[in-house]
């Protein structure tokens, strides 16, 4: 028997009918689906802020020279400028040396007003709609620190309610944060001066930061951030409260642009009752290490995981 | 050198070509998913341009079913190498040409994984910050760097592997045992290591007790040999349905075997954690009662999960019963499970983890209007690549796409297909 | 078994699917969320940092009218102002002080004007020791009795500072007791706590729960 040469399905078809009205069917489909693939795409359209060529290339912060450096906030405050009107001083602050920031919350004098919640949002250029707010302060009752047991949305008459204590939780920015641990792109890590802070521009929002916090205190833009403009604070730095764009995260920085110049953080000046301590951990007289020297009950919170915050909450009453 | 590329290249352009080649049942099957994909697309297109906020997902449930279907697609595609054990390491020859199927299976799913992966990214434009040596890889700390990878280097595996023993057939020579036995061996253990990084990425969580477990792992691998062989199961019979290629039910039955121990362990596992959670009264367990039981008023995913016990119950008992030799109910069991097992990995082990969060609050998640089209979209692509990778693959193995016959043609239709013998590529 | 006459219809099928595709995305009609509703605003002057009273000192610096601290102005020199209780042993504020609300230490401790002021000189104030205090450093006086408290004040810990925490770059800005507290009723009233956070999916509904997309 002679051996037979299987058949080609490629050949065959070809023999089979590729006739010109065949081929034109063909072109016919693969145009109209063509078509449809074009028109699938027409919501780019709506974009509202295209990555632009200079934002793409743009390096690490970490790799960045002080000339990069230079054109890159200048960049940041053109921008700034054409969105919301009001030309904006973005400056790069570097840690100071010999300085460790620890903060401490006074659960005694606490009485839950969220003032801080709202002075951080304004000095922080914090999106209002969709609503991101770094701190979020729990009415907890009194006898546990389950935070299960805690209250997010109380909306009482008065505060502070009997029977009740509230604890505000921001980032710890702890000794040992997971977040920077499980970024795929180091686009979070922590400065010598003990924040964590994030590189806007590095970030490509996969927040898996986000399920790693133990503290629930990485925020993430699902949209556009909207600030209206005449809320704006024009005193930006590049890791601190520059606006920030779709798709990126986004967290307590303990104010770096207002704490790398020497100044309180806008959560503890609002403060009625005084009840958020911070400072140098290294001086020994700042008010932080006096807090921690002298009173005797104070904690982190969630410490059987190891974070190690440098966030305390202590009582005097 | 040059003539080897040009034969390749002739090679690579009968097998695009033949992708566009079929009869009427073939282009309805392909206009459909086309369909599904570019609705897909368009979806993902409003994503882009309006960011995550188009999904249901929140900063309180941050993942959703975007990293659901990756999470079982990892452990699909992991499974293709069950298949290559017995093949390779038992010697058995039922299954020889069904390892490719398998494998080009595991290729599709690699594809559809990477796919949601970056469907669910809030900056995609900068994926480029993730490429070694280029962007600042977080390797080893971070367990997504580890993830890109081993997905990846699994994917380039199995389309070396599938890529060379089909190239090998197509030019009618013996495929060089030095060219894929080490990959093949390297892929036993790198399929274990893509579902195993991939649930690293979950345990490693120390902040969230739901998945911070030791059970994950085992959890993770005995679910994904389950569902993905069946899988297989009800993909070689639609080949054999489709294309007549030769298809035993005794590799059939092989597989079931896989399916049904490795179901046995995913219950027992499954035992162990629902004891473990509810018998000390500890705290820590309080995302375990959301997802059984419901808190404080919530509970969408109690529906879920007992379904997913349930089928998967019922699946164990089929496949444990000798009347599961039968292919009616093999069957059965397998969409059972396949089923129940992607709700558990889903609704059962991501959505819990963020309920209630870190801090106690409870909110919900379900998926938009829009994030269900993307998924759909990704998975009718991930059906349209393994369709193409079968059109070109099967006439490959049964000699009908060949050098041999480069250019030469033959009258009658191509698509009624004579009974080939499934011929052996070792 | 197939009938290969199909094929055809099937494509040119396919080929008004994809039209109709094409037009039905271009009309783009589904997949956006709902428009959200608006969060109002936060009132700016919730947020200001200062503090609710002004002290005495603040009075000096600000070079204001001091005139309603001329206690001499009604009273008599050398004449001690009689207390008058009810009898409840409560105190009865005279009406030209009607401002002040008696609420120094409950159950009736401290139930006596010339436990801080002096009645001798009405312009100043006295702890326990003889000492005369004038009124702009009651915080003294405050601390003679309350010593942990001025304790952690002098170190820092109790009350708030403004400023800079790095005093070599600015000046930190240390409150008085009565910046804060009101020396006649110093535990604070409650207040209406501003505004919860508005979560982006509310409990159980996938679609959230703000503005307007563009679109």
């Amino acid at each position: 028997m002679p051996p037979t040469v299987p058949t080609d399905p490629l050949a065959a078809a070809a023999d089979a009918g590729m006739s010109r009205r065949s081929f034109l069917r063909t072109s016919a489909v693969l145009a109209t689906g063509l078509a449809a693939v074009a028109a699938s795409l027409k919501p780019l359209f709506e974009m509202e802020d295209i990555t632009s060529a200079e934002q793409f290339m743009q390096k690490y912060y970490k790799e960045l020279t002080p000339e990069d450096m230079k054109k890159v906030l200048a960049r940041v405050e053109r921008e700034v400028e054409k969105q919301y009107g009001i030309r904006p001083h973005v400056r790069d602050l570097k840690p100071m040396d010999g300085v460790e920031f620890a903060y401490a919350l006074n659960l005694s004098r606490c009485i839950g007003c969220r003032k801080c919640v709202h002075a951080c949002v304004a000095e922080n250029n914090q999106s209002r709609s969709p609503e991101i707010q770094y701190i979020r302060v729990l009415k907890m009752p009194h006898g546990t620190f389950d935070v299960e047991k805690g209250d997010h949305y109380y909306a009482s008459e008065k505060v502070p309610e009997k029977g009740f204590f509230y604890m505000p939780i921001q980032c710890q920015q702890c000794h040992n944060p997971p977040c920077v641990k499980v970024c795929p792109v180091h686009a979070t890590w922590q400065e010598t001066d003990g924040i964590t802070v994030i590189d806007y521009d590095w970030c490509i929002g996969c927040r898996y930061c986000e399920a790693a916090c133990p503290y629930w205190a990485r925020r993430f833009n699902f949209t556009k951030p909207s600030i209206p403009a005449d809320r704006i604070n024009p005193n930006m730095s590049y890791l601190g409260n520059r606006p920030r764009r779709q798709g990126v995260m986004e967290k307590c920085h303990f104010c770096v642009q207002r704490t790398r110049d020497g100044r309180y953080p806008a959560c503890l000046e609002v403060c009625p009752t005084g009840s958020r301590k911070f400072g140098n951990i290294l001086d020994p007289e700042s008010e932080i290490s006096q807090i921690l020297r002298t009173k005797r009950v104070f904690m982190q919170l969630k410490e059987d995981v190891g974070t190690n915050p440098r966030f305390f909450y202590y009582f005097d009453v | 050198m040059i003539t080897a590329a040009r034969n390749y290249l002739v090679f690579l352009r009968r097998c695009a070509r033949i992708a566009f080649v079929g009869d009427w049942r073939y282009y309805t099957w392909m206009g459909v998913l086309t369909v599904v994909a570019l609705f897909g697309l368009n979806a993902y297109a409003k994503q882009f341009a309006h960011g995550l906020i188009v999904t249901g997902m929140s900063d309180e449930v941050s993942w959703g079913v975007y990293i659901a279907n990756f999470t079982f697609l990892v452990g699909v595609a992991a499974a293709a190498v069950m298949m290559v054990i017995p093949v390779y390491i038992y010697d058995n020859e039922e299954l020889h040409d069904l390892v490719i199927f398998g494998e080009l299976l595991a290729v599709a799913a690699i594809i559809m994984c990477l796919m949601f992966v970056t469907v669910d990214l809030g900056r995609p434009d900068r994926f480029w910050h993730l490429i070694p040596g280029i962007g600042q890889f977080n390797f080893p700390a971070s367990m997504l760097s580890w993830d890109v990878i081993v997905l990846n280097g699994y994917l380039l595996l199995n389309v070396h592997i599938c890529g060379y023993l089909l190239y090998s057939r197509y030019r009618g020579v013996k495929p060089g045992k030095w060219f894929y036995i080490p990959f093949v061996f390297v892929a036993i253990f790198w399929a274990v290591s893509i579902h195993t990084v991939t649930a690293f990425l979950y345990v490693g969580l120390g902040g969230r007790p739901f998945w911070n477990s030791s059970i994950v792992g085992p959890r993770f691998l005995a679910s994904a040999f389950t569902a993905g062989p069946a899988l297989i199961i009800l993909a070689l019979q639609v080949i054999r349905r489709v294309t007549h290629y030769h298809i035993t039910d005794k590799a059939l039955l092989t597989l079931r075997a896989i399916v049904q121990v490795s179901m046995l362990i995913n219950v027992f596992l499954l035992v162990n954690e629902v004891f473990k959670e509810f018998y000390s009264g500890n705290l820590h367990v309080i995302s375990s009662r959301y997802l059984f039981l419901g808190l404080h008023g919530h509970h969408a995913l109690v529906p879920w999960i007992w379904s997913a016990i349930t089928l998967n119950l019922i699946a164990m008992v089929i496949l444990v019963l000798p009347l599961s030799r039968s292919l009616k109910y093999l069957n059965v069991a397998c969409v059972l499970s396949i089923v129940g097992i992607w709700i558990e990995k889903g609704m059962g082990l991501v959505i819990p983890g963020f309920i209630p969060t870190p801090l106690g609050a409870v909110v919900e998640y379900t998926p938009s209007l829009n994030e269900t089209l993307v998924c759909f979209g990704i998975w009718a692509f991930g059906l349209l690549c393994y369709t193409i990778f079968l059109r070109m693959s099967v006439p490959i193995l049964q000699g009908r796409l060949a050098k041999a016959n480069e250019g030469i043609s033959e009258p009658g239709p191509d698509d009624v297909v004579e009974d080939a013998p499934a011929a052996s590529h070792s | 078994m197939h009938s290969p006459n199909r094929t055809p219809l099937v494509l040119s099928l396919l080929a008004l699917v994809f039209v109709g595709l094409a037009a039905a995305f271009l009309t783009d009609s589904w997949g956006y969320p709902a428009p959200r509703p608006q969060i109002p605003l936060v009132d700016k002057a919730l947020l200001d940092p200062a503090t609710v009273r002004r002290s005495y000192r603040d009075l000096i610096k600000a070079k204001e009218d001091l005139s309603d601290f001329d206690c001499y102005g009604c009273h008599e020199k050398g004449h001690p102002p009689p207390l008058r209780y009810d009898e409840n042993h409560k105190l009865i504020v005279p009406t030209e002080h009607a401002d002040v609300v008696m609420g120094h230490g409950t159950h009736g401790r401290n139930n006596n004007c010339f436990n801080c002021h002096n009645e001798n000189n009405l312009t100043t104030l006295q702890p326990r020791d003889g000492r005369e205090l004038r009124l702009e450093d009651s915080t003294e006086l405050c601390g003679s009795c309350h010593g942990p408290t001025y304790r952690d004040w002098d170190s820092g810990a109790h009350g708030r500072i403004n400023g800079y925490w790095n005093t070599k770059l600015g000046p930190a800005v240390k409150k008085d007791c009565v910046n804060c507290h009101n020396p006649h009723s110093p535990r604070f009233p409650g207040r209406k706590p501003l505004p919860g956070p508005h979560p982006l999916r509310a409990p159980g509904v996938s679609e959230p729960t703000a503005e307007t997309t563009s679109h």
